[in-house]
């Protein structure tokens, strides 16, 4: 009895002992594990073995990445693609970034992940040298083909652009067209066009979402910033620089926001609505006006009603007689530093870029694959909002398109956002805004 | 000699995996967080800086933490205020007076709180939007159109709302433990000051609440920590601490940060103060609702 009472002591203690251990226990590779390379290493530059990629599925939604896939593994028979994705994949596969055991390729798109981020953290692998040498089936240098360049850090490459978003203003063309509304194309036909629907249908007709003001502050205030004060100034005030948020230029964009809520064009439900909420407000012409990216069509796909037609203008902030300024919204994807099958992931990234590619995106996704001269003429499933898009951004006399060198820090982003609620519920006027907004940057900068 | 070791040694068996289980995921986050907190990290990867106090001196200075300790103690206070007075009545009318359909009320009050949190939220979110919300169908129907608004995206409603969805889904459970302690009050205490002309009031106030007042301490404190803990979880399925900061709460702001802004230091150090706010309300909570022990 005291030997079992020994023997059971001794063995309750290894099991807790043991414990701390496998729960503490780092990521460590190990075969059979998911994201591990097998299979022997490629040889003489072959590409084979297991290849793990991470993307999230958002507006975009998840066809193109399958189609890509199938058509990556019947291209390279050597590789397995191993797939994790969903909406919510990011925040599931972060435990392994943290251990060092993260995926081959990720797509940096969505929530828990942050190009910028992962870049200072040294996650992403240098491609600077590697893509330079990159050619398209044409023969020319993939560079040379991009309509946005990638993300620069002093002077490193960690990212290839691949989706190439614009966030625009969006209203239902068709309803338009009946009722004889004017499609505005500066901020003076806005307003006026904007009074014309709230006198004819009592509707507030500018929606926003509150749960994400960024949202409003990329589609509405971006392309305004590089109206008032070209893309120099739009930066500054991405990098919260000293007196950008107060500067002159900040304010006179900040009274054309505060004319409209004045006129009470805002739609009062907007700060409770997410994105997809003021999406079906759109839909609903419970408002008609949201300024958005390319996904909105995409998204919103099973709740379109009938008769509805996807209209798109650039942001119309712009002075009268100025074309009006529209930025690209970027989605990249990286290498992992820690890869295990590197050579295999470039093969992917590589892959990534063809003009098939770009058609299956517009097709599948309806947004554009960032490449020049994507000829659509041959497929007649691409959204015509993407066709006319395509044509509107290629037209210099009617947009300006100003690429961003990078994204805002999202602690300058959120409090930023909070005072563009109180600015749009007509809790404070543009001089307050420029004022709470120049604090929130001080204390941005002094935290950095 | 020997039966005291073997008696030591199986209480040792017994307790001691407990205690480590306790240790690994309890004391040892805890811990862990606290460390965390003199670092800047983001949470995506394994590189951390050690800072040293920076990420308190931020949050010091931070315009957002006031902010979110007033929103919790607003509902901390007005959950305790409406949860017990509601269960309090409840309980009472159920265990005393024991109206027809006992049975039945005492599922129904019960039931918001076998309901997942996601549900309740999803449900509430329906009720209060602004398009397609009961509430303001409710209002429409009766003519008080100008009260309609959006009610979790309206700086002066949003936290309210917030309030009633916590109270709706706490007073169940606090009414079946009010409800128990009253089942167990002799009859012949009510009797006796029946006899000697006391009131169903005064009876209330002078036997009822005396010799519940244990279980009422313990609901309170109980309403106290899971509120500064856990009220974050509503708030991030409603509003995500919208609009502009009107519903944020410690825990929501220490989940954006960590989770949106991905400063896990900053958040630790927020974890931290959670942790000491919690700490001291309990044991002034503790301190004001201390009694002597009433026995008849």
């Amino acid at each position: 009895m005291k030997k079992m009472h020994k023997r059971l002591f001794s063995l309750a203690l290894a099991i807790l002992m043991a414990l701390p251990l496998a729960g503490c226990g780092h990521g460590t590779s190990s075969s059979g594990t998911p994201g591990t390379d097998t299979s022997a290493p490629p040889k003489d530059g072959a590409v084979s073995g297991t290849l793990e990629i991470q993307y999230f599925v958002g507006g975009y939604g998840s066809d193109w990445w399958e189609w890509l896939v199938e058509a990556f593994e019947d291209e390279y028979p050597e590789v397995e693609v191993v797939v994790n994705a969903g909406s919510d994949i990011n925040e599931t596969m972060t435990t392994r970034w943290i251990s060092e055991n993260p995926p081959d390729l990720v797509y940096l798109d969505g929530p828990s992940v942050s190009e910028t981020t992962f870049v200072e953290d040294g996650q992403l692998l240098d491609l600077t040298d590697w893509y330079q040498n990159l050619t398209m089936e044409d023969g020319s240098l993939l560079k040379d083909n991009f309509l946005v360049d990638p993300s620069n850090y002093g002077g490193k490459v960690y990212a290839l652009p691949i989706i190439y978003d614009n966030r625009c203003v969006w209203y239902d063309a068709a309803e338009f067209a009946s009722r004889g509304w004017m499609v505005p194309s500066d901020f003076d036909s806005w307003i006026s066009v904007m009074k014309q629907i709230k006198s004819e249908t009592g509707v507030s007709p500018l929606g926003s979402t509150g749960v994400y003001p960024s949202v409003f502050m990329k589609g509405v205030m971006y392309p305004a910033f590089a109206d008032a004060g070209g893309k120099d100034f739009l930066m500054s005030v991405i990098d919260g620089e000293e007196g950008a948020w107060s500067s002159p230029e900040c304010l006179s964009v900040m009274k054309k926001l505060q004319e409209i809520v004045d006129a009470g064009l805002v739609d009062p439900n907007f700060a409770g609505e997410t994105h997809t909420e003021s999406q079906m407000s759109f839909l609903n012409h419970k408002n008609y006006f949201v300024a958005t990216g390319f996904w909105l069509p995409n998204e919103m796909k099973g709740s379109i009603p009938d008769g509805f037609e996807f209209g798109m203008i650039p942001t119309p902030m712009n002075d009268t007689g100025k074309p009006a300024c529209t930025i690209p919204d970027i989605k990249s994807v990286g290498i992992a530093q820690g890869a295990k099958n590197p050579a295999a992931a470039k093969a992917f990234l590589a892959f990534m870029f063809s003009p098939e590619s770009a058609v299956k995106m517009a097709e599948m996704a309806g947004t554009s694959l960032n490449l020049k001269n994507i000829d659509y003429s041959g497929s007649s499933s691409v959204p015509s909002y993407l066709l006319t898009a395509t044509e509107m951004l290629a037209d210099a006399s009617r947009c300006e398109i100003i690429s961003i060198d990078h994204a805002m820090s999202t602690d300058l982003q959120n409090p930023i956002g909070d005072v563009i609620n109180l600015l749009l519920m007509g809790e404070i006027d543009a001089e307050e805004f420029c004022r709470q907004a120049e604090d929130i940057a001080e204390f941005y900068r002094s935290n950095k | 000699m020997n039966q005291k070791r073997n008696r030591r040694m199986f209480v040792l068996f017994c307790t001691l995996p407990t205690l480590l289980l306790f240790c690994i995921f309890t004391i040892y986050p805890l811990f862990d967080g606290l460390y965390m907190s003199f670092f800047k990290w983001s949470g995506l990867s394994g590189r951390r800086t050690f800072i040293g106090l920076n990420n308190y001196l931020r949050l010091l200075k931070d315009p957002v933490i006031p902010r979110t300790i007033f929103n919790d103690y607003f509902l901390v206070a007005v959950k305790v205020i409406f949860i017990m007075a509601l269960a309090l009545l409840f309980a009472v009318v159920l265990a005393q007076l024991k109206p027809r359909g006992t049975a039945f009320y005492r599922f129904v009050y019960f039931f918001p709180n076998v309901m997942p949190v996601v549900t309740t939220a999803i449900l509430w979110t329906f009720i209060f939007s602004s398009n397609m919300g009961l509430l303001n169908a409710l209002l429409g129907a009766a003519g008080l159109d100008e009260l309609k608004r959006s009610w979790l995206g309206d700086l002066h409603t949003a936290l309210p709302c917030i309030a009633v969805v916590l109270i709706w889904a706490g007073v169940g459970l606090f009414m079946l433990m009010l409800m128990g302690a009253i089942s167990n009050i002799p009859r012949e205490l009510y009797e006796a000051a029946e006899i000697d002309g006391a009131g169903r009031w005064r009876q209330f106030c002078q036997i009822t609440i005396p010799l519940i007042w244990p279980q009422i301490k313990t609901s309170v404190v109980y309403i106290i920590t899971t509120t500064l803990n856990g009220s974050y979880v509503l708030v991030q399925l409603t509003t995500l601490g919208g609009p502009a900061n009107a519903t944020q709460v410690m825990g929501s702001y220490l989940y954006q940060q960590a989770f949106t802004n991905y400063n896990f230091g900053y958040a630790a150090a927020i974890g931290v103060m959670i942790l000491v706010l919690n700490l001291a309300t309990v044991l002034i909570a503790q301190l004001v609702l201390r009694r002597e022990k009433v026995e008849f």
